[in-house]
C-alpha cells in the first residue's frame, strides 16, 4: 500500500509552558484513505497536522511526503507538496465572490493587468462541477451558510491540486444534514485518490466516514486502528485512557441544602447558525455542593461558563440567584450580587498580565479600599500580602502578574474569588495546566468552600476531575443536557459510561434531577 | 538562583529597553539636526551653537521656551490620559482652540465676577472641548464607532467653525489681527522672566501633571481606568463598568486640551487669534508618545519638544537656516516615535493574534 504521508518519531515541545504536545508520535496515512486522528483536547492531535502543515516546527523525527522526505518549513512549501488544510475557523473574505476567494493569490489576468473575473468564475465552475458541490463561483460568500462556507474551503484547496486534506474538526460548526453532505463529497475525494485526515473526538462520525482511526492521548500516539475492527467503546477507552487519580472526599446531600443557582430552559443563539449553542438547558446548584459540568469542548461547556460570568446574553430562558431574576443583567451587576468566578482563560480574562499583582487582586473590589477619595495603597498591600501567604503563592504585591508561572497566576485568581465569593463559586477548567501538586491545592480548595456551604459550579472537560470532585455530573453534548447523576450513581460512574454520553454514543431520555 | 535573576532579567530588560529606545530616538533627532545644518547652512558652527544653546542665552529665549511647553504639557497628559484607558484622541486641534476661544468668550462676558468669573470661564471652555471629546467616547459606546477617527473629524469640523466664529461675529474689529476683544486685565495671569512671554500658567500645568498622577495612580477610578486600559476583558470580568471608561477618559482628555487652550489665553495670547494653537494638538499627541503615556514623564518631553523649536527659532534668527528645519527635525522625532509604537503594536499583535 502506498503511502501519502509517513511521519516518524515526531516530537515537539512548546517552549512557553515547556508543554511536550508530541512525544516521538508516528503517523502513517495511505493514499485514498480517510483516517481519523482522534483524541481529548490537549492530547496533540491538532500540534501534529500542524507540524504537518508548516505551521508548527518539530525538534525531532522525519516527514515524507510520498515516500521523499521533505522539510515542510511552512504552509506554502506545504502546499507545493499537495497537502492542505481546511481550519476549523474560515478565513475568508466575507465581500468576495466564491471564485474571487478560490483564486485569491493566483488570480487569472487579463493582458496581464486587470482581474479576469469571467475567466475566474469558470475556473471554479469548472472545479465545483467536476466534485458535484451545491454551490456557484458567482455567489457572494457573505450569503452562504456555514456548510457552503466550509465548501469554499475545500475548493480552494482542490483548486490548488491538493492530495492530501487536512480537515480540523470539519463537522464542529455544521448541521446534521450539512454533516451528510460534507461526509459523500469527501467519500468521492477519497475515490479520487486523494488523502483526507480528520482530526475530530466524535465517535459517531469516526465510525461513519473513516477507514482507519489513529488515537492520540497526551501527545503519544497509541495506535492506529482499521475503523471497522474497533468498537465505539474501544476508541472511547483508548481516547479516555487512565491517569493519575486526586482525591478529595464525596458530601452525602445536606438536609440544609438550598438551591443558589438556578437555570430555567437557557437558550442561546448564534447569528447565522441553526443550531442553538445551548439548548433548552436547565440546572440547579445547591448550597453544599459541587455541580459539575462535563463535555467535550464545543458542545457548550463555554458558552455556559459565558452565560455564567454574564459576558453574553442569553435568547430565551432564565437564571435564577436565591430565586431573584438575574438574567442578562451584565458582569458588574452579577459581581455586585455576589458572582465569584475563576474563568477557563486566567491569562486574558482572570488576570491583566501587565498589572501588578494588587491591582489583580483588587479589581472590582477597589471601593473597599477607599479613604479620603484616594485608594489607601498601605492596606491594599496588607491585604495582598496576606492573601498571598494564605495560600503559599510565591509572589510579592508589586510585581506584573505576568511574570509569574501559571500555577502560580491561578493561586492569585483563586485567592481573590474564594475572598469575594458570597454563597456561589463558578470555576472552568480549573486545573486546566497545572501539575499534580497545584491540582490537588485547587481540589482541596473547592472541597473547602463546600464544605462551608458554597453552591459550587464546576464546569470541565476534564473528565477525571469531574469524576474526582463533582458530587452531581450533568453532562453535555451539542448544547443539550443528554444525561445527569447524582449521589451514588455519580460516585459510582465509570469514565467509559460518561464518556459514551460526552460523546453522544448514548443519551439518557427526560433529564433528571 | 536562577529563576531570581531570570525575574530581575524580565524587570531590567523592558524598562532598560523602552528608556533605551527614546534616548535612542532623542539623540537620532538630534543627529538630524547635525546633519541638515551642516548640509544647509554656510556656516554650520554658528547654526549649531545658536540651535542647542540660543534657547539657554538669554531669559527671554528661555522663557519662551517654557511658555511654548506649557499648552504641551496639557494636551500630552490630554493624550497620555486617554491612552493609558485604551482610547486615542486624535482631536486635539479642534479641542484646544475651541477651549479657548470658548473660554475668552466667557471670560469677557463674566469680566464683572472678578477672578470666580475668570475659573467659571475657564471651567466652561475646558467643558465645552471635554464634550467634543467625550462625544467621540459616546458615540463608540453606542455604535462602536472608531474614537480615533470621529475624533479627528470632529476636531477637523470644529476648527473650521471657529475660524468663522472668530473672523466673523465675534471679531475685534478695531485691531489689525483677526481676533476677538481681549478678556479683562484682571484675568491675565502674571508674566515670569519678562519680556518673555512666560506667565505663570506654567504652574497651573505642573499642578495638572501632579492631579493626573494622582487621579491614575491613587484613585479608584484612575485605577479602574488603567485596568479597562491595560486589559478590558480583565476589567469587565472584575465587575468594572467599562463602558464608562470609553467615555469618561475621552471628555476628560478633551478637559485637558481646553484648559490648556484656556491658559494659553490668560497667560499669552489674552485674545482668541485666528488659528493661534494650530499645531499644539498635534504636538500634544507627539509629547504623549515620547512621555510613553507617564504623566510624569510629559514634563521632560514637552520641555525637549519646545527645546527643539525654540532651537531652530533661534538658529534661523542668528543664522542663515530657515525655519523648515525646524518642521523636519520635529518630523524626524515625530516619525522614529510613530515607527516605535508602530512596532510595539505589532509585537503585541504577533504575540496573541
Amino acid at each position: 500500500m502506498e503511502l501519502a504521508v509517513e511521519m516518524r518519531n515526531i516530537s515537539k515541545t512548546y517552549v512557553e509552558n515547556n508543554l511536550r504536545a508530541n512525544d516521538g508520535v508516528d503517523f502513517l496515512v495511505r493514499k485514498g484513505e480517510i483516517l481519523c486522528l482522534a483524541g481529548e483536547n490537549g492530547a496533540g492531535k491538532t500540534t501534529l497536522m500542524k507540524v504537518l502543515y508548516g505551521l508548527e516546527g518539530h525538534e525531532e523525527g522525519t516527514i515524507s511526503i510520498h515516500g521523499s522526505q521533505e522539510s515542510i518549513s511552512s504552509p506554502l512549501v506545504a502546499n507545493r507538496l499537495g497537502i492542505g488544510m481546511v481550519h476549523q475557523h474560515f478565513m475568508l473574505v466575507e465581500d468576495f465572490t466564491v471564485a474571487q476567494n478560490v483564486l485569491m493569490g493566483i488570480e487569472p489576468r487579463k493582458y496581464g493587468l486587470t482581474y479576469d473575473m469571467k475567466k475566474a468564475v469558470a475556473l471554479v465552475n469548472e472545479v465545483i462541477g467536476r466534485h458535484n458541490f451545491s454551490i456557484e463561483a458567482g455567489m457572494v460568500v457573505r450569503n452562504l451558510t456555514v456548510g457552503q462556507k466550509q465548501q469554499v474551503e475545500i475548493i480552494k484547496m482542490l483548486y490548488r491540486d491538493v492530495d492530501i486534506l487536512i480537515l480540523d474538526e470539519p463537522t464542529a460548526v455544521l448541521t446534521e444534514q450539512e454533516i451528510e453532505g460534507l461526509f459523500s463529497t469527501l467519500r468521492q475525494l477519497a475515490k479520487r485518490g486523494k488523502s483526507l485526515i480528520l482530526i475530530t473526538h466524535k465517535l459517531q462520525e469516526i465510525k461513519a466516514i473513516s477507514d482507519r482511526v489513529s488515537v492520540m492521548r497526551q501527545g503519544k500516539m497509541l495506535g492506529t486502528y482499521e475503523t471497522h475492527e474497533v468498537t465505539e467503546r474501544q476508541i472511547s477507552a483508548l481516547m479516555m485512557g487512565k491517569s493519575i487519580s486526586l482525591s478529595i472526599e464525596h458530601r452525602i446531600k445536606r438536609a440544609d441544602s438550598r438551591p443558589v443557582i438556578e437555570g430555567r430552559k437557557i437558550t442561546v443563539l448564534r447569528q447565522g447558525q441553526q443550531r442553538p449553542l445551548l439548548n433548552a438547558l436547565s440546572f440547579t446548584a445547591y448550597s453544599g455542593e459541587i455541580l459539575g459540568f462535563a463535555g467535550v469542548s464545543g458542545n457548550g461547556l463555554g458558552v455556559l461558563e459565558a452565560v455564567l460570568g454574564g459576558f453574553i446574553p442569553i435568547f430565551d430562558g432564565k437564571v435564577l440567584h436565591n430565586g431573584a431574576d438575574i438574567t442578562n443583567i451584565g458582569t458588574a451587576l452579577l459581581r455586585k450580587q455576589g458572582l465569584a468566578y475563576v474563568p477557563s482563560d486566567r491569562l486574558q480574562i482572570g488576570s491583566s498580565l501587565k498589572a501588578s499583582v494588587q491591582e489583580n487582586i483588587i479589581v472590582g473590589e477597589s471601593a473597599s479600599f477607599r479613604k479620603n477619595g484616594f485608594l489607601d495603597q498601605k492596606r491594599v498591600t496588607k491585604h495582598t500580602n496576606a492573601l498571598l501567604e494564605r495560600y503559599s503563592a510565591k509572589a510579592t504585591a508589586q510585581m506584573p502578574i505576568g511574570t509569574l508561572s501559571g500555577g502560580t497566576i491561578q493561586k492569585v485568581i483563586l485567592a481573590r474569588e474564594i475572598e469575594r465569593y458570597q454563597d456561589y463559586i463558578v470555576f472552568s477548567e480549573p486545573t486546566w495546566g497545572l501539575d499534580i501538586a497545584s491540582s490537588q491545592f485547587v481540589y482541596e480548595q473547592i472541597a473547602a468552600l463546600r464544605d462551608k456551604g458554597a453552591a459550587v459550579i464546576l464546569i470541565s472537560s476534564n473528565l477525571d476531575e469531574i469524576l474526582t470532585i463533582a458530587d452531581r455530573i450533568v453532562v453535555l453534548y451539542r448544547g443539550t443536557r443528554v444525561a445527569s447523576f447524582s449521589g451514588d450513581e455519580a460516585r459510582n460512574l465509570s469514565k467509559e459510561e460518561i464518556g459514551e454520553y460526552m460523546l453522544g454514543i448514548k443519551s439518557q431520555g427526560a433529564p433528571r434531577a | 538562583m536562577l529563576e531570581n535573576r531570570n525575574q530581575t532579567n524580565r524587570k531590567l530588560l523592558p524598562s532598560l529597553r523602552s528608556s533605551g529606545g527614546i534616548l535612542l530616538i532623542v539623540l537620532i533627532a538630534l543627529c538630524g539636526v547635525l546633519v541638515l545644518s551642516l548640509l544647509l547652512s554656510k556656516t554650520p558652527a554658528r547654526t549649531l551653537r545658536y540651535f542647542f544653546l540660543g534657547p539657554l542665552q538669554n531669559t527671554y529665549y528661555f522663557g519662551n521656551m517654557l511658555n511654548s511647553a506649557t499648552p504641551l504639557i496639557f494636551g500630552g497628559l490630554g493624550v497620555s490620559l486617554a491612552m493609558r484607558s485604551g482610547n486615542f484622541n486624535l482631536g486635539g486641534e479642534g479641542q484646544i482652540y475651541g477651549g479657548a476661544l470658548v473660554t475668552t468668550l466667557f471670560a469677557i462676558y463674566l469680566a464683572p465676577l472678578g477672578v470666580l468669573g475668570a475659573i467659571m470661564a475657564l471651567f466652561i471652555g475646558a467643558s465645552f472641548a471635554g464634550a467634543l471629546a467625550g462625544l467621540s467616547g459616546f458615540l463608540r459606546m453606542k455604535w462602536n464607532t472608531s474614537e480615533l477617527i470621529t475624533s479627528f473629524l470632529i476636531s477637523n469640523a470644529v476648527v473650521l467653525v471657529m475660524n468663522y466664529l472668530i473672523s466673523g461675529p465675534f471679531m475685534d474689529p478695531s485691531t489689525s489681527l483677526i481676533a476677538t476683544r481681549k478678556i479683562p486685565d484682571s484675568f491675565r495671569l502674571s508674566a515670569l522672566l519678562p519680556p518673555s512671554s512666560l506667565s505663570t500658567a506654567l504652574f497651573f500645568a505642573l499642578v495638572a501633571v501632579v492631579a493626573v498622577h494622582a487621579y491614575l495612580y491613587k484613585t479608584k477610578s484612575g485605577y479602574e481606568l488603567r485596568m479597562t486600559g491595560l486589559n478590558s476583558r480583565f476589567a469587565k470580568y472584575g465587575g468594572i463598568n467599562t463602558r464608562k471608561f470609553i467615555v469618561l477618559p475621552m471628555f476628560l482628555s478633551g478637559f485637558l486640551y481646553g484648559l490648556g487652550g484656556g491658559f494659553a489665553i490668560y497667560g499669552t495670547y489674552f485674545s482668541a487669534i485666528k488659528e493661534f494653537s494650530a499645531g499644539m494638538g498635534w504636538n500634544g499627541l507627539a509629547v504623549a508618545l515620547i512621555a510613553k503615556s507617564k504623566p510624569s514623564a510629559v514634563i521632560p518631553a514637552a520641555l525637549f519638544f519646545a527645546y527643539i523649536e525654540a532651537g531652530a527659532r533661534s538658529a534661523m534668527l542668528h543664522s542663515d537656516v530657515t525655519f523648515e528645519i525646524a518642521a523636519i527635525v520635529q518630523s524626524i522625532v515625530f516619525f522614529l516615535i510613530s515607527s516605535e509604537v508602530l512596532l510595539t503594536l505589532f509585537e503585541k499583535k504577533r504575540r496573541n493574534p
